[in-house]
């Protein structure tokens, strides 16, 4: 049967398709944005950290509200941790990947005037308590780091007036240097324009501790700068342990923190030790239980469509059981029958996605204005576009199969 | 219209697959928005009613440093300055140009009873004000007194504990005249409040916005409590002649914006000439030349306050859309179910319709059969959004443990659940009562 035909039993009977197609284009739509918020929430959860994962633990909230710990004591610890059984290296560290107490923030300014906000993490040998791949460049020189801490922050200590060493990554040099080597360049932040710093090393990857903003391209959006910790009411390290031995390295650092910092901590200590992958875990919390509610509304809305184009198509058939029976009599084949009510929804479906992309367009443009959320990138409209379409389909393939199933002989009788 | 009303109930069990198809669709938009937007009514409802009306925070600029060029790229909003120096806000206090005033923050210390059967130790966070906070904010009290401003001048150590700590700590409500030691010293209890938590925590954010669970446990005066040597939480930047730092967390309240100022101008004069007041203020601080600052000054509202901090958390009006376009698809879902079910009687409408009725009684008995189906949806969306309310409770993000259903939005519950009834109804009501008689009678 022509499309014209089709088009004209459509237009003779509007309810229905329409009530079809309207249904289709708010599934678009809901699925296009959900789908699109699900990757924002994913992407975090997938990116390279670029750590040496299993073999990182982290100790965080060594804290104390009548001490005010200073550089020996954060350094005294640091020895300690590193002296533990079981452990490699100890860092004493301000700023840790997938711990968002501290964070360090920075706009960072290439010599072209291309700015990018980074997170920088703080401590002496972080590149290899990390298990961080150098590709280009150096570590830092231990004569390189210096001291930060409340001292150093205050308003009567000079600032050192040569630029200060930094450690970029990867995607941080393509999106400062279009992809020319960083080493050795200058950088500026847009803050503090006085202050200078240049690039002696790039990583592979390092993830940042910010982690609604690791999106789109940004995870990577980390330096490390040469600073020692110095005075500080909070300290937290990061320790490298010998996975072989983690049981032994874990109640070894526990012992240490206790034995360096118990005193001062007092009773109501809030330290936390944790392997990476705890930590991790617990910071993608927020993320998961998102996603869930991002699956809940999917399976929902597919299941409402579905069941709404099947409700729908199952009641035309029935309508139109006797013309089908006509049909049928005139030579029509099965196959044929299940094409055209396939095709028809395809049509109907059709024009309820072209509807709903257009509206998935408005209403992340709508959401963007309101609410922080990037652009709906087009590719997210055809892929929404095409999963609605193939729901329509596989919605209608039971009514369709129905159809097909008359037998000639209604034609003759009346119903 | 009774009868219309029978035909509609008859015309529900029917069906019954499909009545139950409707149902449980309906049930499952209403309950996702209503979850959502219970969330968002508890989370956007007045913190003070009645009073934050005419509650306004004033904020002079008079930190001596540079101002400084913050255009940050990682999404953190610092230009929402709001707290005063010390000096500044008891300056304004003794020239009194308000109904009512106070300095406030909210600090998070060590507080112990000494007197106690057995010493106790809580943890908890206090309110560092001054004396005309408990008439401005409303605080009632259960027992004893609030402190006067001579009492700020001349720095008392008195507190007023809540009854909840007052019970923790003395195991009584009556525990005026008690002593309670906060930092270096010991405070003398001189009064019991009732508990006092507004959502938000509107008069100090930085502390915490919303919580079910933490409120400010004690009122201290300002002065006495830093005479005790406890510090302030957080600033809004320091003079840059001020002496060096002590800690990493603690504020030099003499040189740092440290306290928020609120005011209470209960007239839009007064507001006008608090405001000029202000500038005023601003525009006489002379030990500002040299900066490069102008004279910044604001009066803000409450509500313009919440706003400009963007305390309701984006995700969850995100969710609350989210919800509603999926009301939105249900009830085209049901449009089509009911469409489908109408017109299969198609023969007794006809019938109807040929015996007399006109097409308003048909009209009506299809709307009526839509609003019922609706209503019965939004009966059993009022225990899944119950349930949808406990879900959000359970995750721990600060502000979930406030979602709960209040008897407004039972009422909204049930609004929508007709309005729902109505919008999907008419489309295919109408349609309904477009058949023709001759034509059915005929066919049947």
């Amino acid at each position: 049967m022509s499309l014209r035909i089709m088009f004209k039993m459509l237009q003779r009977h509007a309810l229905m398709p329409t009530l079809v197609m309207l249904q289709v284009a708010l599934a678009c739509a809901i699925l296009c944005n959900v789908l699109f918020l699900v990757w924002q929430r994913v992407q975090p959860m997938v990116a390279p950290s670029g750590l040496a994962e299993d073999e990182l633990v982290l100790v965080d909230q060594i804290f104390s509200r009548t001490h005010t710990f200073s550089a020996a004591e954060a350094h005294a610890g640091q020895l300690a941790l590193a002296h533990t059984p079981g452990v490699r290296s100890a860092s004493s560290a301000l700023g840790l990947p997938m711990i968002g107490m501290v964070m360090v923030d920075y706009n960072l300014k290439s010599p072209k005037g291309v700015t990018v906000g980074v997170n920088g993490y703080f401590g002496e040998g972080l590149v290899k308590t990390l298990g961080l791949q150098l590709v280009e460049g150096r570590d830092f020189l231990p004569s390189e780091y210096r001291d930060f801490g409340i001292t150093q922050q205050s308003s009567d200590v000079d600032k050192p007036s040569s630029p200060e060493p930094v450690i970029i990554t990867q995607s941080l040099e393509r999106q400062l240097f279009d992809g020319q080597s960083a080493v050795g360049k200058n950088l500026s932040v847009t803050d503090d324009p006085e202050h200078g710093y240049f690039v002696v090393g790039v990583v592979r990857h390092l993830l940042r501790n910010q982690l609604t903003l690791a999106t789109d391209g940004r995870g990577d959006n980390t330096l490390l700068a040469a600073k020692r910790i110095g005075d500080t009411a909070l300290l937290s390290y990061a320790v490298r342990i010998d996975p072989a031995m983690r049981d032994v390295a874990m109640h070894g650092i526990s012992e240490t923190v206790k034995r360096q910092f118990g005193a001062e901590m007092g009773e109501d200590a809030q330290v936390r030790i944790a392997t990476y992958a705890q930590t991790r875990h617990e910071a993608l919390k927020s993320q998961r239980a998102a996603l869930w509610l991002f699956a809940g509304v999917t399976i929902a809305v597919i299941l409402v469509t579905a069941i709404g184009i099947m409700g729908l198509t199952g009641f035309w058939v029935q309508r139109r059981t006797r013309q089908i029976g006509i049909q049928r009599a005139l030579g029509a084949r099965r196959s044929q029958v299940l094409r055209y009510f396939m095709l028809e929804n395809l049509l109907i479906a059709g024009g309820g996605v072209l509807v709903g992309m257009a509206l998935a367009y408005v209403a992340n443009g709508l959401l963007m204005h309101y609410y922080e959320l990037p652009r709906l990138p087009w590719n997210y409209l055809p892929i929404g576009g095409a999963a609605v379409l193939l729901l329509g389909q596989l919605a209608v393939l039971a009514p369709a199969r129905r159809a097909a199933e008359v037998p000639p002989v209604v034609a003759t009788r009346a119903i | 219209m009774r009868y219309n009303l029978m035909l509609a109930w008859h015309g529900l069990k029917r069906f019954p697959r499909s009545t139950i198809l409707a149902v449980l669709t309906v049930a499952m938009g209403l309950a996702a928005t209503m979850t959502t937007l219970a969330l968002l009514h508890q989370l956007t409802a007045d913190p003070l009613p009645g009073r934050s009306g005419h509650l306004y925070l004033a904020w002079v600029d008079t930190v001596r440093a540079k101002p400084l060029a913050i255009q940050s790229l990682n999404g953190i909003n610092p230009s929402n300055y709001h707290r005063i120096k010390l000096d500044d806000a008891q300056e304004m206090l003794h020239e009194h140009r308000a109904t009512w005033q106070a300095a406030m923050t909210s600090v998070y210390t060590e507080m112990t009873a000494n007197d106690a059967v057995h010493p106790h130790v809580k943890h908890a966070y206090l309110l560092a004000t001054t004396a005309e906070f408990q008439p401005m904010l409303g605080v009632g009290l259960r027992s004893g007194r609030s402190w006067t401003a001579a009492e700020d001048a001349a720095r008392a150590p008195v507190v007023v504990i809540d009854e909840a700590l007052a019970q923790e700590l003395f195991g009584s409500i009556q525990a005026v005249g008690r002593e309670l030691k906060i930092g270096s010293h010991e405070f003398q209890v001189i009064g019991v409040s009732a508990p006092f938590s507004p959502q938000p925590h509107f008069y100090d954010l930085s502390a915490m916005s919303f919580s079910g669970s933490r409120r400010d446990l004690a009122f201290v005066p300002l002065g006495a409590l830093l005479d005790a040597g406890v510090d302030l939480a957080g600033n809004d930047g320091c003079d840059e002649d001020a002496p060096k730092k002590r800690t990493m967390f603690g504020t030099d309240a003499a040189h740092c914006a440290a306290v928020s100022y609120w005011v209470d101008l209960p007239s839009k004069a007064q507001v006008d000439a608090f405001g000029d007041y202000l500038q005023h203020y601003a525009a006489n601080q002379k030990a500002l030349a040299g900066f490069g600052k102008p004279p910044r000054s604001e009066l803000t509202g409450v509500g313009a306050w919440l706003s400009k901090q963007n305390v309701v958390p984006d995700n969850v009006r995100l969710n609350a859309w989210l919800a509603g376009s999926f009301l939105l698809l249900c009830m085209a879902n049901v449009a089509g179910l009911l469409a489908a079910r109408f017109l299969r009687r198609g023969g007794e409408i006809g019938i109807r319709r040929a015996l007399g009725a006109p097409r308003v009684a048909i009209f009506q008995q299809h709307v009526f059969e839509a609003s019922l189906i609706c209503l019965l949806g939004g009966l059993l969306a009022w225990p899944l959004t119950l349930f949808g309310l406990w879900t959000l409770r359970l995750q721990d993000n600060g502000f979930t443990d406030l979602a709960r259903l209040d008897p407004s939005m039972f009422g909204a519950l049930f609004a929508l659940a007709l309005a729902v009834g109505l919008l999907t109804g008419w489309l295919p009501a109408w349609r309904a009562s477009r058949v023709e008689p001759g034509l059915q009678v005929k066919s049947a």
